[in-house]
């Protein structure tokens, strides 16, 4: 797993894949998907896919693959390369959504929410595989969410593939564990190495799992949070955590579409001036309040100026 | 309300030596007066593409653009040395830093010619020409 495409711009997200085994052209396959690092407020979510041959259910079996969550970190790391290593009839492909994109993307002006950004995700790694000629009648996707919805959503969006969506998919289906797994050592493997951007010298990496609820995690969040900035793009500012210690810790910030009271937000309007050093000479009919400002003043928020 | 008493004065004399500063123009309001780790932060991670540039501000995705001063112009910082204590007393400010182009941002929108600050711009050169006109009609 070469993670350098994701290394190298880790604010945008990135899909790293193997190579396609000749089998999957051309026997009926079956897939899995899975996610990683759905609930922790650090680094990035992995989405996985993982396919082989109908025929080869049996053989990934035999690999001993199972749930990630229930393996040690160097228990995965060696079934993936095993699983890697059948690259004669297994293949793979990772969606890293990176937590800038989770950020920007749940609190987009029109808000892009966590559970569309994930079942679109995993949608764009099935036409994936089937614009790269897998032969896929299978579909075995893990989620938290409701099953029935999103497999009536995934039947629809892919007909004659037979989807099958269940909670706890990972431990049920081994192509569902394998996905789990390549999923959770890209993303344990990216949050270890993470290259933060920012120029913030030498950073701790003690954050801990990246669960809202550790210790080590709260502590990191706390040592690196930045009054104006608040944090490197590492964090997830959409997480409720991060909100909150932002908005006890961290100075005000305003948007244009923030809901707050209108008066409230019309005073501060007033306040905004910057625009006015541009305007025509001081002292002008401003304070008369019959007088109103030309349109194209208003269009371009030139404000006459006579006082700081 | 400051009255109309008060004089503000500004020293602009130093404004060939004072250092040039890159200037952003944020399309929110940070409640915060001073000092910023805006090169740590935000210019480490803005990224260009082509002449549009992106970065994210606490989480919002911005996409902005770089905007030169108008022809003649130069931008001026200015900060006040000290707060007056009473609307009586005359205020100073100094120039911090000059800026011939700034880099505006929009939340999430690609910069484009109806931005605000873009037609802004246009105003020093219509000035002229209102001037102009005003100058021929007195003739």
């Amino acid at each position: 797993m070469d993670l350098k495409p994701f290394e190298e711009n880790n604010s945008v997200s990135c899909r790293l894949t193997s190579q396609i085994p000749d089998v999957c052209k051309t026997e009926d396959c079956c897939l899995g998907i899975d996610e990683a690092g759905r609930g922790p407020v650090l680094g990035p979510m992995v989405y996985g896919i993982c396919f082989c041959p109908v025929s080869k259910k049996e053989d990934l079996k035999d690999l001993k693959v199972a749930d990630s969550k229930t393996l040690t970190e160097a228990e995965r790391e060696n079934l993936f390369e095993k699983l890697d290593e059948a690259i004669s009839y297994i293949g793979w492909a990772l969606h890293i959504l990176s937590p800038n994109t989770i950020s920007t993307s749940m609190l987009q002006r029109t808000k892009y929410n966590l559970n569309a950004l994930s079942h679109d995700t995993a949608i764009s790694l099935v036409q994936y595989a089937l614009d790269s000629g897998v032969q896929l009648k299978e579909v075995y996707v893990d989620t938290v969410g409701p099953a029935e919805k999103y497999e009536d959503k995934l039947s629809q969006r892919f007909p004659g593939i037979q989807v099958t969506v269940r909670p706890k998919a990972d431990s049920l289906f081994p192509v569902v564990s394998a996905a789990s797994i390549c999923a959770k050592v890209a993303r344990d493997r990216v949050v270890k190495g993470w290259n933060f951007p920012e120029d913030l010298g030498e950073v701790d990496v003690n954050y801990g799992s990246g669960y809202p609820n550790d210790p080590k995690t709260k502590a990191w969040l706390l040592k690196y949070l930045d009054p104006v900035f608040g944090y490197p793009q590492f964090v997830r500012f959409s997480w409720s955590t991060a909100q909150s210690l932002l908005d006890t810790k961290a100075v005000a910030v305003h948007w244009d579409d923030d809901e707050e009271d209108g008066e409230k937000a019309a005073q501060r309007q007033n306040n905004r001036s910057m625009l006015s050093y541009f305007t025509a000479s001081a002292g002008s009919s401003d304070h008369n309040p019959s007088h109103q400002t030309h349109r194209f003043f208003s269009e371009r928020r030139l404000k006459s100026l006579d006082t700081l | 309300m400051s009255s109309n008493a008060t004089v503000t004065r500004l020293c602009a004399s130093s404004v060939d030596h004072t250092q040039r500063a890159p200037v952003h123009l944020m399309p929110c309001e940070i409640q915060s007066n001073g000092s910023a780790q805006v090169s740590q932060f935000f210019t480490a991670t803005t990224k260009d593409h082509k002449s549009e540039k992106t970065v994210s501000f606490r989480g919002r995705g911005l996409k902005g653009q770089e905007l030169s001063c108008p022809q003649g112009y130069t931008g001026l910082v200015l900060k006040e040395v000290h707060k007056p204590s009473s609307d009586q007393e005359d205020r100073t400010v100094r120039v911090s830093s000059v800026f011939d182009k700034l880099t505006y941002w929009n939340l999430e929108t690609p910069p484009n010619s109806d931005d605000t600050v873009v037609m802004a711009m246009d105003w020093p050169e219509l000035a002229e020409g209102v001037r102009v006109l005003a100058f021929i009609l007195l003739h």
